[in-house]
């Protein structure tokens, strides 16, 4: 195996270019070295990406804009990404430990493809698109397009992540992300859920969106649900319909973790947690 | 993994120039352990679960066997090894010395180095806060409550 040093992004295009499937990304390292390590896989070159400074901005127009470099802890420790996208920097610290944060990426956690990915839901929820470049030039499409599989993406052998761009919290609104796990540290969620709520003018739910990790082979947004929260009043005890809702799209995965009647019965519960939580964070 | 290719890497670990040759997918662990010697970082889980092989790059701490070495290059790596003088430990070592904060030692390395990252962030961190820092470092002996009062005692020094 080689290990080639991209400096810039031209670089590391030119070497995907050459390498195609056979060249292995790595930045943070956090997945790929695990399973390089156990002989999951036997790329012909690592192609190190992590030195290439404008994928590790934060930009804001309108829009925010993430490159794909940004790390874990720089999410939870950024005071745009906490005020814009809370849901974000509450995902980014529940991952791993410190050690994961400091160099586990947004990029990578995405391109890893697992069900699992803390970060997917709350950026699924603001309308996340990323944007694929390659020597052919760039396209763009919504995350929720982009998760085709368990660790199967819309990437193709030569593209590089660079730019994951999302919709602020907007103004009467919340988000929270909830992560049920066996304990409060270095866990593999066995179920995570995101809602972003607004508010109309009657104190009603006016908008929803929800999405989940570790509950079906790809994290997703739950639409359903979504049409099923719209005019319920933010009280507990009110979201019955919606988590039955929510129940019926999915059908949930097996695994080491749970079991799928397992995660059915858990999922209205984090929903309502996550609601109502969301609710708290709305200035009236 | 014996057919990697050589990489030349340059770094400094515990404040020295290292040039080395290493293989491609060599973690930074095990560089540290056999090449250089320095068998403060232990090898627990080999994926970045337990945290006993942490140490500090650019002073933040990583788990060390699942970093490649070929990525460290003009980084900055700082050791167990590095936390000491000749004949002087550092007040964090000297706390654990004080708090009984170690029975088998195994994760010890990695979790000084976990508090050297927090204290030098934060000289006077909460007890949350040092919980929080630990999430990674993973002790089966102490349940962590002489650990945890180690790293307070070298805060309330810094306060006092």
């Amino acid at each position: 195996m080689q290990f080639c040093r991209a400096h810039s992004l031209d670089e590391a295009l030119e070497l995907l270019g050459q390498w195609g499937g056979d060249g292995c990304l790595l930045a943070g390292g956090t997945d790929v070295m695990v399973q390089y390590n156990s002989g999951a896989i036997t790329p012909g070159a690592f192609i190190h990406i992590e030195g290439i400074e404008p994928l590790s901005a934060i930009s804001i127009n309108g829009r925010t804009t993430l490159g794909a470099l940004n790390t874990h802890a720089k999410l939870a420790a950024d005071g745009d990404i906490a005020s814009r996208h809370p849901a974000v920097a509450r995902a980014a610290r529940l991952v791993g430990g410190w050690q994961t944060q400091t160099v586990g990426t947004v990029g990578g956690n995405l391109c890893n493809g697992s069900p699992a990915a803390d970060l997917a839901p709350p950026l699924l929820i603001a309308d996340a698109h990323v944007t694929l470049t390659s020597l052919n030039g760039e396209r763009r499409l919504p995350l929720d397009d982009f998760f085709i599989d368990r660790r199967a993406t819309a990437r193709r052998p030569d593209e590089l992540l660079t730019l994951i761009d999302l919709d602020p919290v907007p103004p009467r609104g919340g988000e929270h992300y909830v992560k049920l796990g066996r304990r409060g540290a270095m866990d593999v969620a066995i179920v995570g859920l995101a809602a972003r709520l607004g508010l109309g003018d009657d104190g009603n739910i006016a908008f929803a969106r929800v999405a989940v990790c570790s509950v079906t082979a790809t994290p997703r947004r739950i639409r359903e649900v979504e049409a099923a929260l719209v005019g319920v009043p933010l009280e507990a005890g009110a979201f019955a319909a919606a988590g039955q809702a929510l129940v019926a799209a999915v059908s949930p995965i097996d695994d080491a973790r749970a079991t799928a009647s397992y995660r059915r019965r858990v999922l209205p519960g984090l929903l309502e947690r996550a609601v109502l939580r969301c609710g708290e964070d709305i200035r009236p | 993994m014996t057919d990697d290719q050589s990489v030349p890497v340059r770094f400094t670990v515990n404040g020295r120039e290292q040039e080395l040759q290493v293989g491609a997918g060599e973690t930074l662990l095990r560089t540290l352990r056999d090449r250089l010697y320095l068998t403060g970082a232990k090898e627990g889980c080999l994926e970045g679960e337990c945290g006993a092989c942490t140490v500090l790059v650019d002073g933040a701490p990583v788990d060390s066997c699942i970093l490649a070495t070929a990525a460290m290059e003009g980084r900055e790596v700082r050791t167990v090894e590095g936390l000491s003088q000749v004949d002087q430990i550092s007040p964090l070592q000297q706390a654990f010395l004080d708090h009984a904060a170690v029975q088998c030692g195994f994760c010890i390395p990695g979790i000084l180095m976990t508090l050297t990252a927090l204290l030098e962030r934060q000289p006077s961190p909460t007890r949350e806060g040092i919980e929080t820092a630990l999430a990674g470092n993973i002790c089966r002996c102490t349940g962590y409550r002489q650990i945890v009062e180690a790293a307070m005692a070298v805060a309330a020094e810094e306060t006092s």
